[in-house]
Order: C-alpha cells, then sequence, then structure tokens
C-alpha cells in the first residue's frame, strides 16, 4: 500500500484476517508468538496495575487531606506508600512504552513480520505475569513498608514485612524487562526492511534501542542486589547490614546504579513517542534527527554515570559527590537537545491538535519542569536542604507522570485507530488529556513549595500550616483521577461502537500507517520497501499529500 | 493492499527446515540468534558483575580476614576444576566443529564427553562445600554439620538475635553436639595475622599495615588490640560470598548441563548439520561464558592474598 491509496482517509479495506480475528481462542492468545497479541495482553494488565497502583496513590492523597494521621496510622501509611512505588515503578512504568507500545509497533515501524525472537517476548509476558502475581500475592498478605528503595539495614533487620517475597518478586520482574531490551536490540539490528537504513528509523525506535541497552546493562544489577537483600535477610550475612559487618553505602550504590538508569527506562520510551508525535502533528521533518537520535544513546550512557546524586546525604566522599553532581548537570544536556529540538520542529510548522498532540505538547511543558528541578536537585549544595522533601517527590512525579504516562496515553491515543481500528471520540479525548494536564499541575506543582519549605516526604503527619497546599494537591488529585478514568471509558466505548478509523486516519508517511487497521498477523502484505527518509511530508514519501489534503477539505458530495 | 488476491498465507514460501517464520533467510536468523546470545551474555557479565564489585569492595578493605577466608579453600581441587573446565571448553568447540561437518557419531562423542566434564567439576565442586560444611565454615545459622564441643568455651555470647537460643544450647556440656547456630569457626589462629601486624606498626610508627576499615572493622574500640569475634565476621563475609559466586556459578553449569542434554538428543536426531548448527553453537557461546566466570573466580576466591599468609 505504499501509494495515494495510503492517504485516503476513508480507506479500511482489509483482509480478511487481522491480527484480532485471526484465532479467537483463549489458547490462541495464551500461546502466541504475535508481537502484537503479546503487546495487547501487556496492555491489559499494565492498565490493571495502574489502576492498583493509582488506587493507593488516591489513599495517600486523602490521608494527607489533613494534618493527622487519621485516615491511616503510620504503619499502614508506609505500606501504602512503598505499594504504590513498587507496582507504579517496577510494574507500570517500567514495562509501560516499551512492552505495550515498543512490543506493538517497533516490527512494524521498521517492516517487520514480528520481534527477532517471539518466543522470547512470549516468556518475557510470563515471567512479568509471575512477578506481578508474586507481588500482588505479598501486598495482599500484608505488604512491605520500606518504600520502593528497600534501603538497608530497615530492609534487612528491622522490617517486620514481606520484604523476601516482595524483593524477589522485583528480582523475577527484573528477567522480564532484560529479555524485552534484549529482543529490540536483536530486533532493530537485523530486522529492519530493505531500504530502511539505522538513520531512516523512526525516532521512537532509537529511543527504544537506548532504552533497551539499559535495561540489558541495568536490570542484572539490580537482580544481582535485590538477590543478596533476599539471602542476607534469610541467613544473616553481613554484605549490607552494618551490625554484621556490612555496608549500606555499598547497597545504595548497587541500587542505584539500576535504579537511577531505570529512571532514564521510565523516560527515554516516553521521548521516543513524543518525537513521533511533534513532527508527525506539525507535519513537518524533525529538526535534527541525527541530535535527537543521538541524544537518547547519550541519555543512556551518561545515565550509567550519575546515580551518585542518590547518596549526597548518605555519607559518600564530597569528593565523588562533586564529580556525580557535575555529571548530573552535564546528563541535562541531550535532554535539553530534545527540547529544542521538538521546539525547532514545530517552529513554522503546521500544528493541529488532535488529542495525542495534546498530550505531545503537555509532556514538553511537564518535562521541561522537572528536567530543571532535577538541576536543582543536582546541585550539591542545595540538594543537601532539599534531600528527602516534598520537593523530591514533585520532581519525579513531574519526570514520570508528567513524561512518561503523558508520553504513554498520548501514544496510546495516537496508536488506538491502528491497534483496534477504531476511533475514539475526539471531543472526550480533549477533554480528558485537558484534564490530566490540569490536574497534575494542582496535585504536584504544590508540592515544589511543600518541599521548599521543609515538608518531609514519606510521613503520614505534618504541620497544621501546610494543610492548605496539601489540599490544594489532593483537589489536584482528584481532578487528575478523573482525566484517567474516562480514557478507559471513551476507548472502551469505542472499541464497540468507534468509526473505522480507516489505516491512516491522521495521513502520516511512517510504515506503521501503511498496513491496514488493524494489522494483519504479519504485519505487511508483502515485506514494504523503505525509499524515504523518516517523517518526510515531501514527495519523497510516494505519497501525494496535496491530494491528500484537497480531498479532505472537498465538500462530501 | 487494493490488489492482495496473493496474500502471505495463500503464498507457496519455500522454509527450509530450522527457519522460523519471522525470518527471511537462515543467514538472518542465524545473525538475531547470535546478537541475541551475545546480548545475554552482557546481561550474564552485568549479573556476575554486581557480584564481583562486593567481593571487590569488601577484599580491599579486609585483606587479610580475606586472605585467611582463602587459605581455607583447597587449592588443589580449585586448581583441578579450572583445567576440567578448560578441557570441557575445548570439548565444547569440537561439539561446533563437528556440528558444521556433518559428523554426527563425533559431535555425540564430544557432547557427551563435555557432560562428562561438566559432571566432574559439579562433583568436585560437591566435595569442597562438603569440605566447608565438615569443617564448620558454611557461614549460615544452622547449616553446619553438627560437632562435638569442643573444650575451650567456643563461642562468646552472641550480641544479637541468636544469641539467647545458643547459649542455652551449649550449656557448656562437652558431650552434646553443638549444632554451631551461628557458623562459629573451629580454628582460633586467625587473628594472630592482626597480632602481628599491629605488633610491626608498634615497632614503626610511621608504617601503616592495617587499612583504616580492618582498624575499625577488627579491633576492640576499648582496648586496642584484636577481637576474634569480629575477626571472624569479616571471614565469614568472605565465605558468604565465596559461597554466592560459586553457587551461583554453579547453578549456571547446571543449567548449561541442561542445555547439553537438550543438544544430546537433538543431535542423536540428526537435527544438526553444516546448514544448520546454532543452537549447538550458542551453546557452545554459553558454556564458554560459564567456564571464563570461574577463570576469574579460581584466582580471585583462591589465590589472591596467600602470600600474606604463607604456611599458614
Amino acid at each position: 500500500m505504499q501509494n495515494a491509496e495510503a492517504l485516503n482517509i476513508d480507506h479500511f479495506e482489509r483482509p480478511k484476517k487481522n491480527y484480532l480475528n485471526n484465532g479467537t481462542t483463549l489458547k490462541s492468545w495464551l500461546l502466541t508468538k504475535d508481537h502484537k497479541r503479546i503487546a495487547i495482553m501487556y496492555l491489559i494488565t499494565v492498565s490493571l496495575f495502574f489502576m492498583t497502583g493509582g488506587i493507593y496513590a488516591a489513599t495517600i492523597r486523602l490521608e494527607l487531606l489533613t494534618p493527622a494521621s487519621d485516615l491511616l496510622n503510620t504503619n499502614t501509611y508506609n505500606k501504602v506508600f512503598t505499594a504504590h512505588g513498587i507496582l507504579m515503578i517496577f510494574f507500570f512504568l517500567i514495562p509501560a512504552i516499551p512492552a505495550v507500545l515498543g512490543n506493538f509497533f517497533l516490527p512494524i515501524m521498521i517492516g517487520a513480520k514480528d520481534l527477532a525472537l517471539p518466543r522470547i517476548n512470549l516468556l518475557s509476558l510470563y515471567i512479568y505475569w509471575l512477578a506481578g502475581g508474586f507481588a500482588i500475592w505479598a501486598l495482599l498478605q500484608g505488604g512491605v513498608d520500606t518504600g520502593w528503595t528497600f534501603y538497608v539495614p530497615y530492609s534487612t533487620t528491622f522490617s517486620n514485612t514481606y520484604v523476601l517475597a516482595v524483593g524477589l518478586a522485583v528480582f523475577i520482574n527484573g528477567f522480564s524487562s532484560i529479555l524485552t531490551g534484549l529482543n529490540f536490540i536483536v530486533t532493530v539490528h537485523t530486522m529492519r526492511a530493505p531500504g530502511m537504513t539505522w538513520f531512516r528509523l523512526p525516532l521512537f525506535v532509537w529511543s527504544h534501542y537506548a532504552v533497551s541497552l539499559v535495561m540489558v546493562l541495568g536490570t542484572p544489577v539490580i537482580a544481582i542486589t535485590v538477590l543478596l537483600l533476599a539471602l542476607e535477610r534469610f541467613a544473616h550475612i553481613g554484605i549490607f547490614d552494618p551490625a554484621i559487618g556490612g555496608d549500606p553505602i555499598l547497597f545504595q550504590h548497587m541500587f542505584w546504579f539500576y535504579s537511577h538508569p531505570a529512571v532514564y527506562i521510565m523516560i527515554l520510551p516516553g521521548m521516543g513517542v513524543v518525537s513521533e508525535l511533534i513532527p508527525n502533528f506539525a507535519r513537518k521533518k524533525i529538526f535534527g534527527y541525527e541530535f535527537v537520535a543521538f541524544s537518547s544513546i547519550a541519555i543512556a550512557v551518561f545515565g550509567f554515570l550519575v546515580w551518585g546524586h542518590h547518596l549526597f546525604v548518605s555519607g559518600q566522599s564530597i569528593y565523588a559527590g562533586m564529580v556525580f553532581s557535575f555529571l548530573t548537570m552535564v546528563v541535562a544536556v541531550p535532554s535539553a537537545i530534545k527540547m529544542f529540538n521538538w521546539t525547532a520542529t514545530l517552529y513554522k510548522g503546521s500544528i493541529s491538535y488532535e488529542t495525542p498532540m495534546l498530550y505531545g505538547l503537555g509532556f514538553m511543558g511537564l518535562f521541561f519542569i522537572g528536567g530543571m528541578t532535577g538541576l536543582i536537585l543536582g546541585a550539591l549544595g542545595l540538594d543537601v536542604h532539599l534531600t528527602d522533601t516534598y520537593f523530591v517527590v514533585a520532581h519525579f512525579h513531574y519526570v514520570m507522570v508528567g513524561g512518561q504516562v503523558i508520553a504513554y496515553l498520548g501514544g496510546l491515543h495516537y496508536w488506538w485507530p491502528k491497534m483496534t481500528g477504531k476511533m475514539y471520540s475526539e471531543f472526550w479525548g480533549r477533554i480528558s488529556a485537558m484534564l490530566v494536564f490540569v490536574g497534575f499541575n494542582l496535585t504536584f506543582f504544590p508540592q515544589f513549595i511543600l518541599g521548599f519549605m521543609g515538608m518531609p516526604r514519606r510521613y503520614a503527619a505534618y504541620p497544621p500550616e501546610f494543610q492548605v497546599l496539601n489540599i490544594f494537591s489532593t483537589a489536584g488529585a482528584s481532578v487528575l483521577g478523573i482525566g484517567l478514568v474516562m480514557p478507559v471509558l471513551y476507548l472502551g466505548h469505542s472499541l464497540l461502537y468507534g468509526r473505522n478509523a480507516g489505516d491512516n486516519p491522521w495521513m502520516l508517511p511512517g510504515l506503521e500507517w501503511r498496513t491496514s487497521s488493524p494489522p494483519p498477523t504479519e504485519n505487511f502484505e508483502t515485506t514494504p520497501i523503505v525509499t524515504w527518509e523518516a517523517y518526510d511530508f515531501g514527495e519523497d514519501s510516494g505519497l501525494d499529500f496535496e491530494e491528500a489534503r484537497r480531498r479532505e477539505l472537498a465538500p462530501v458530495i | 493492499m487494493a490488489n492482495h488476491a496473493t496474500s502471505y498465507s495463500d503464498k507457496f514460501v519455500y522454509h527450509e527446515p530450522g527457519l522460523q517464520h519471522q525470518f527471511e533467510d537462515m543467514k538472518q536468523q542465524e545473525e538475531s540468534v547470535s546478537i541475541g546470545m551475545w546480548m545475554f551474555l552482557v546481561q550474564e557479565i552485568m549479573f556476575f558483575g554486581g557480584l564481583f564489585t562486593v567481593y571487590l569492595v569488601f577484599r580491599f578493605r579486609f585483606p587479610m580476614a580475606f586472605s585467611m577466608g582463602s587459605n581455607h579453600l583447597n587449592v588443589i581441587m580449585g586448581f583441578t576444576n579450572t583445567l576440567v573446565l578448560i578441557v570441557s571448553s575445548l570439548t565444547m568447540a569440537l561439539t561446533v566443529y563437528f556440528a558444521q561437518r556433518n559428523k554426527r557419531n563425533w559431535q555425540i562423542g564430544m557432547i557427551v564427553l563435555t557432560m562428562l566434564f561438566g559432571l566432574t567439576f559439579l562433583y568436585i565442586k560437591y566435595l569442597e562445600y562438603h569440605e566447608k560444611y565438615v569443617d564448620g565454615l558454611v557461614p549460615v545459622a544452622g547449616w553446619n554439620r553438627k560437632v562435638k564441643l569442643p573444650g575451650t568455651e567456643l563461642s562468646a555470647p552472641l550480641p544479637f538475635e541468636t544469641g539467647a537460643v545458643a547459649a542455652s544450647e551449649q550449656g557448656g556440656e562437652e558431650e552434646k553436639p553443638y549444632n554451631n547456630p551461628r557458623g562459629e569457626f573451629q580454628w582460633r589462629e586467625g587473628s594472630k595475622l592482626v597480632s602481628d601486624a599491629l605488633a610491626e606498626e608498634k615497632a614503626n610508627p610511621n608504617k601503616k599495615v592495617l587499612t583504616e576499615y580492618e582498624r575499625a572493622g577488627y579491633l576492640d574500640p576499648t582496648t586496642g588490640l584484636v577481637d576474634e569475634y569480629r575477626f571472624q565476621e569479616k571471614i565469614r563475609s568472605f565465605f558468604w560470598i565465596y559461597f554466592a559466586l560459586t553457587g551461583l556459578h554453579a547453578l549456571h553449569m547446571i543449567i548449561g548441563l541442561g542445555l547439553m542434554t537438550w543438544l544430546l538428543w537433538q543431535a542423536f536426531k540428526g537435527t544438526f548439520n553444516s546448514e544448520y548448527y546454532s543452537p549447538v553453537e550458542m551453546s557452545g557461546l554459553y558454556w564458554h561464558f560459564v567456564d571464563i566466570v570461574w577463570i576469574f573466580l579460581f584466582p580471585l576466591l583462591y589465590l589472591l592474598g596467600r602470600h600474606l599468609l604463607a604456611g599458614g
């Protein structure tokens, strides 16, 4: 379908079999090797974890409505914020974009029939389910109260909760993301269609390549760290626990050696999505393609060198602190390159404000604030004041929720017509995007102020003078919650009653828009041959955008 | 698209045996599988790397306790195991060689040899573990063989957790089997090394023999002399890391043997030939990787710092 037909908005003549109706038994889903079906199963599971984590978040915000610890007692509060962190980070943020959108679209965007290792892909889903089941079981047993960071010696010696079980769940889950990353790397190397050179890859693919590197290199380190922690708790041998000859700072080093790069696992795929949304909805080639592509790789590389900024007040050498502070500033450079290039792409573009683009622009605004406050926290002296305050909480929520979740929602709306063949209600989509943006800012911006005033994180009670801002925050959380529930409703509605989307509803040149919606099991009727650069809206793309635009504007007869 | 009379499934596509549906040809498949395996090994390096880091950090902090621990490992057995694994790498490489040349019987023979060497390794490892178990060197409460309580008052009151239990179980009776609840070591001469170092420091006030960590880790803060209990705790750390590292390595050997069993079955059926041998090659990569890990483990655990205790 590499012809003008690809731009016909009403074109939805599709082969009888697509990936959704090619087999309807439960077995055909559970034993599938099709990356698209695996992605759909990931989508459902990830959404369930997001909802569970969201319920915990709502509980936290309700508790913080009043200064006293009245809704939850302090022990329960510890368990609730730990559960919120563990579910959201390990079971939602890390797999969300790579395992759902990446799994679905990475092979299609490079013109492959499937990921290179489909059985490994299915295995990673099962490992994820196993780990998730384990985590849920442990939470139902009574949960864990260490915080998602499992800091020793609290986690090894003092905590009376299910540290071992949750630690093992995190350990198992790590292998799921290792295998996904491994699969992406192999796929990008070997499965590109003829003509799909490295510098014609969509930037979504570049960012997934970078994030896969981080997954493969970083995750094993937390796996061994958590394993040692579990064994230490089980057999009482001093590696990390100072009371029996261990070194707690070593734990923090090893934990953050993974978990700081994990922060980039939680933002790079989001940047990949936004790098798709911005040029496509500005109808313009991305500004500085190579810079955006290599800035992803640079973030992945520098991301491994900054873990020490989590240890500024933990007793790390002051000279190490200075180096890590400097490197933290350095890692802001590639992120800034992306921001500048997106902005330059928007310049003189013909921008349209459909739902995905609203999310894309929202990402730019929120990530800007999240990134800049990251610099404030990376400054060695200032951080001493801000460590473990709500400033930190606000900062990483701006990056993770304002970054990854917003980008995930944007990507989901952007590709929904391709994934399901159905179009959702644009009106409700825009309303929900607006609510999410406003609700998010109302929730987390007050927390910057609270943190700067000195309100510490992880306490169920706080002095009454902080109450006004906390009420703002909780009110914002309710708006955010409504904004996040709405997509479930109108996207679900679209599955049943939505109009057929057509193969290329946004009129874009990317490879995924040149196959039918939903795509057939083998993705393309014939292996595509790529002759155009990424985001090419000109004649080289083989698509006549002028004609399509005229056809769209012509009155329906 | 408009013309999809011949969709993919209808078309007759020649499929080479062993070619999976997502690939165009064998070359693409082999390349993919090979990159995948290498990435997996990179992941493994990082996995072991974390543990190696832990070992090196503690080794640099407490060289004396760690060489004391090293010295209680059986170098002869470790060396034999190194030889066994190197030879098994040779037979593994020959397996790939014979698979590429369509020599099924030779291939089977080499797989069997590789497995035998692998089993020999595990058997020697078992002997070593057993020796540690008998000597009471397993650093985990209650995991050592029960031994008669020696005449000396072996364990000082334990400062935390199992202290009460341990004291009541011993009760001072000599004949009662002592179940060694915290893996107390059965030798006493260990801290002499530190006393000698302290004496040397006293003789030459400018010379620093002990590291700062060792000073804090071994010495009793009030008396400034060696605290046997604290010293043994560091040796326990050594054995803990030793068991973690070699145990993880042995686990990889067992997985490798599982792979070999599968290979043997496939080779027996004649699956592999000069056209299709990548499973053999990939299992080979894995096997060599596990060998290389041992090549690093042997000097780090068995050989490093033995000179500190020459004759000990």
